[in-house]
């Protein structure tokens, strides 16, 4: 057991220790105080309790002091306690169709990794387009945005970390001081992280945000009409991308040649394609044609379900195996955020929040789109880009209803730039294992990733108004 | 037969430390002051009334107990009193009982003292057959426990030369006491409240870790089960990361021996621990280990009668400055082994005690946790050998430590700066976020 001895004075050790102990005191304390006082004018006694429950859950999900799971957990046991809803309407909502859309896609996405599918795929494309430092490096980011189209980014980050570190190490880049070894990290971040966000499976944040709209409102997204209004987001910003990159980072080394040797002795290790690659890939191929086409009529969850049902019948993956893939924490932490969102929404709560806030600020439509999307690429640097979607959604929907807004409208400025976190580690696992590496510092990613934060927030916001008419989406 | 030292050739060489015993106190008696009269009979012992005998009760036979009689001093001083020794028949002082109150006499003048009795645990055994009293032996308020007899210098060319104990722990059925046989001795004399401190010691083994790894599982069991403060006797490990997982696993309270500072007679007198430790070693080793332990818990030996008072002295500067506490205790040579230098008289070491407690108080190093210890005088106890006449801080200190709360206060306070101080590195990979 290595140990290291703090040996900082003892009063600032306790403090910083006890520092997590004063501050939940303090919430407790602040939590008792707003359920004790009398509900102001237009809130109901109910939405005085959502309101306390939640600030304490906003509080614990931005400061971390108890996992973001463990604070849905908390929502979950406050609510029907604090007499916000039923206890048979809180547990209700657990089912709610996102919950088990993620964890359909967790399982899926844990097939194509386990089968060898996804590392075949990604090491072909890179052996077959990375024929020069150019050529590698916007291999690697279209690559991770491509893959991230279809399973989690988290993973394709995960997926794609050894090949690239094996690709920096065969070039021998000095970590920390090659340009082009951070060029090839923050490509693979970067294009997760714009991947992520073209449709709901690259990440669990999107279908969190349609669980809460459905669950609080009549409306909904589909697969395919999501992907249609992010579309030209993720364009642009792909090439944007591509460009800052090219600029920020100017490839300093000349020929590539270990590095097509590592992919080739890489490829010639896997072997053949086997069985399950192709079962696997198959399934995976008629789940996305089954999303994109029947998902408004059988719905996601459902087409997710029936794919896993369908690896299990013909043994493709055992449920040892899936088990890794499968992120309870997130299950439950999307499961608390709906019942939160829910309870704030049918308690008035969200709406008398909507009013009390943003409201005073946006005038129109257009300015709750752009203080939306502002507050949402802000708080995702810092935070879980699911907590930012818990946190933002109910004020959100609320202020919809303020505006008389399409719901679906304010879902979306939300939704989308959650993912576009693209400055600290902290912001996204995709971040965090490029930094891990030692080839980019913060500071290199915090300089690049503030350029395209801005740039994202600009895109968005003109997509938001020029294009999203012409496919309908009008406020 | 064994290699005799002669430590007398330094005995003129090094300045004597300066006097500040009362010369009137002396003149009279040491009676009255309580840490004089404790290296007085430490260094003679008692002769004992015949009548005092039966209420005294000695260790008589006892397994791995040392003779003598453990009595409190005034200010709640204890001392183990050598009485069955050839040497204590000369003794000045008398042990007396009258009415069941004792008090000890020097022909001139009488002092009241209490008797501390011996454990009850001390005549029973573990589960395993063993005399607890061969396991865990009580002094003052602490059990000092050797888990392994085993020490590779013994019976070697390299044994420390004042070594008395039996450590060849290779022969014989219990060679190494289990963890529940260790554990059963500390849960019975917990049930006696004779275990405020557990001491564990090792002997020399061939090893990186100075003993701890072997400690290990000792020091966990008795930290899961017992609320007691922990002092380890080891050897200094190779690696500093040692000293931090010593710590770190639970022990409150670790000394690294040096016994002799002077360099040229720890060569002679240590070989084993000059050759494969070496005494650089021990200084770099205690002078870290004050950096992790809490002040006042880093403790080194030197063994007075070992070498001149005045190299004993510069010892006690050497390793007051470096944040350690030094522990005096008398040597008494065992047959075979008269290494000592003559003559070893309180008026020769009494002034070496006063200089401990300046240097321990000079250097702002906390007294409170060497304390109620038998066989060696403290340094808090040879504030009486000083001019300082008050009852300092330090005592009013001490005298909450020794209550029942002091106690639970002390071990609280010990494991909550445990708490504080390590971290693990594996712990700084666990990310709240999910």
């Amino acid at each position: 057991m290595p140990v290291e001895i703090d040996r900082r004075p003892l009063w600032l050790l306790l403090l910083v220790k006890g520092t997590r102990l004063l501050l939940l005191l303090s919430l407790a304390l602040l939590f008792w105080f707003i359920v004790a006082i009398d509900p102001p004018q237009g809130l109901s006694p109910a939405g005085k309790n959502a309101i306390a429950i939640f600030i304490v859950c906003l509080s614990l999900w931005i400061t971390n002091l108890i996992p973001l799971a463990v604070t849905s957990i908390l929502a979950i046991i406050m609510v029907p306690l604090f007499g916000v809803l039923t206890e048979k309407e809180t547990y209700s909502l657990f089912g709610n169709e996102a919950v088990f859309f993620i964890l359909g896609a967790f399982i899926l996405a844990g097939a194509v990794m386990r089968s060898g599918l996804g590392s075949r795929v990604a090491t072909m494309i890179m052996k077959r387009f990375g024929g020069s430092s150019t050529g590698l490096a916007r291999s690697i980011f279209l690559l991770a945005a491509v893959l991230s189209f279809f399973i989690s980014e988290h993973a394709v980050a995960a997926m794609l970390f050894p090949m690239v570190l094996e690709i920096a190490k065969a070039l021998k880049l000095r970590p920390g001081k090659s340009n082009y070894g951070k060029l090839l990290f923050i490509s693979l971040a970067w294009g997760c992280i714009i991947g992520g966000v073209a449709t709901f499976l690259g990440g669990a944040r999107v279908p969190l945000a349609v669980g809460i709209l459905r669950e609080t409102s009549d409306k909904s997204i589909d697969f395919l009409d999501y992907s249609l209004a992010v579309l030209p987001v993720v364009v642009i910003m792909l090439t944007v991308g591509y460009f800052v990159l090219a600029r920020l980072f100017p490839v300093d080394i000349e020929g590539i040649e270990e590095a097509q040797e590592v992919l080739l002795k890489k490829l010639q290790g896997m072997g053949k394609v086997s069985y399950n690659e192709y079962a696997v890939g198959i399934i995976m191929g008629l789940t996305f044609l089954a999303w994109f086409f029947l998902g408004r009529a059988l719905g996601l969850a459902l087409i997710a379900l029936a794919s896993v049902v369908t690896l299990f019948v013909f043994k493709l993956v055992r449920w040892r195996d899936i088990e890794e893939y499968v992120n309870w924490g997130i299950i439950l932490m999307y499961g608390g955020a709906i019942i939160l969102g829910s309870a704030l929404d049918k308690s008035g709560a969200a709406r008398w929040m909507a009013d009390m806030t943003i409201q005073n600020w946006a005038e129109t439509p257009l300015m709750v789109v752009a203080l939306f999307s502002l507050a949402t690429l802000i708080l995702t640097e810092g935070m879980s880009n699911a907590a930012v979607i818990a946190v933002l959604m109910p004020v959100g929907i609320g202020m919809s209803g303020s505006f008389g807004m399409d719901p679906v409208i304010v879902t979306l400025a939300i939704a989308i730039p959650a993912g576009l976190a693209f400055a600290l580690p902290m912001s996204t696992p995709a971040n965090a294992i490029a930094v891990s590496s030692n080839y980019v510092n913060v500071k290199d990613m915090a300089r690049a990733g503030i350029i395209m934060s801005i740039t994202s927030w600009i895109v968005f916001n003109l997509v938001a108004r020029f294009y999203w008419p012409i496919i309908g989406l009008k406020f | 037969m064994k290699k005799h030292v002669n430590c007398r050739r330094h005995g003129a060489a090094i300045d004597a430390p300066r006097r500040t015993i009362d010369p009137d106190n002396m003149e009279k008696s040491y009676l009255q002051n309580p840490a004089l009269l404790k290296i007085e009979l430490m260094l003679r012992g008692t002769r004992v009334d015949p009548g005092a005998w039966d209420a005294v009760g000695t260790s008589g036979d006892l397994e791995g107990v040392a003779d003598g009689i453990d009595i409190e001093l005034s200010h709640k001083t204890p001392v183990n009193v050598p009485c069955k020794e050839d040497f204590t028949r000369n003794s000045p002082y008398l042990l007396k009982s009258e009415g069941g109150r004792f008090h000890i006499t020097d022909g001139r003048d009488r002092v009241e003292v209490g008797i501390i009795r011996k454990p009850r645990f001390y005549t029973r055994k573990t589960t395993t057959g063993i005399p607890f009293s061969r396991i865990g032996v009580v002094h003052g308020s602490y059990v000092a426990i050797t888990p392994s007899k085993r020490c590779d210098f013994f019976n070697s060319d390299v044994e420390c030369r004042f070594c008395a104990m039996d450590l060849d722990g290779s022969t014989g059925p219990s060679a190494t006491y289990s963890v529940d046989e260790v554990l059963e001795t500390v849960e019975a004399a917990h049930r006696e409240d004779r275990a405020n401190s557990i001491y564990l010691s090792i002997g020399f083994s061939d090893g990186p870790d100075g003993g701890v790894e072997f400690l290990k599982p000792y020091i966990r069991a008795i930290k899961k089960h017992f609320n007691s403060l922990l002092a380890v006797e080891a050897l200094p490990p190779e690696d500093n990361g040692w000293i931090d997982e010593t710590y770190a696993i639970g022990v409150d309270s670790v000394l690294y021996n040096l016994e002799i500072y002077d360099r040229e007679l720890f060569d002679t007198i240590c070989p084993g621990r000059a050759r494969l430790i070496g005494r650089d070693r021990y200084v770099e080793a205690l002078r870290y280990a004050a950096t992790v332990f809490p002040n006042g818990t880093v403790a080194s030996h030197l063994l007075v009668g070992l070498e001149p008072p005045g190299s004993t002295v510069m010892g006690i500067d050497l390793l007051t400055s470096i944040g350690v506490i030094p522990i005096l205790p008398i040597y008494r040579p065992s047959a075979g082994k008269a290494v000592r230098i003559e003559p070893l008289t309180t008026e020769v070491i009494a002034p070496v005690y006063g200089h401990l407690y300046r240097a321990v108080k000079k250097n702002g190093i906390s007294m409170n946790w060497v304390r109620d210890i038998s066989i060696i005088t403290t340094p808090l106890e040879a504030r009486f050998l000083t001019k300082e006449k008050k009852e300092g801080l330090d005592a009013a200190i001490q005298s909450i430590y020794n209550t029942k709360i002091g106690l639970k206060a002390a071990w609280g306070l010990a494991t909550l700066r445990r708490k504080l101080r390590v971290r693990k590195t594996e712990e700084s990979l666990d990310h709240p976020d999910i």
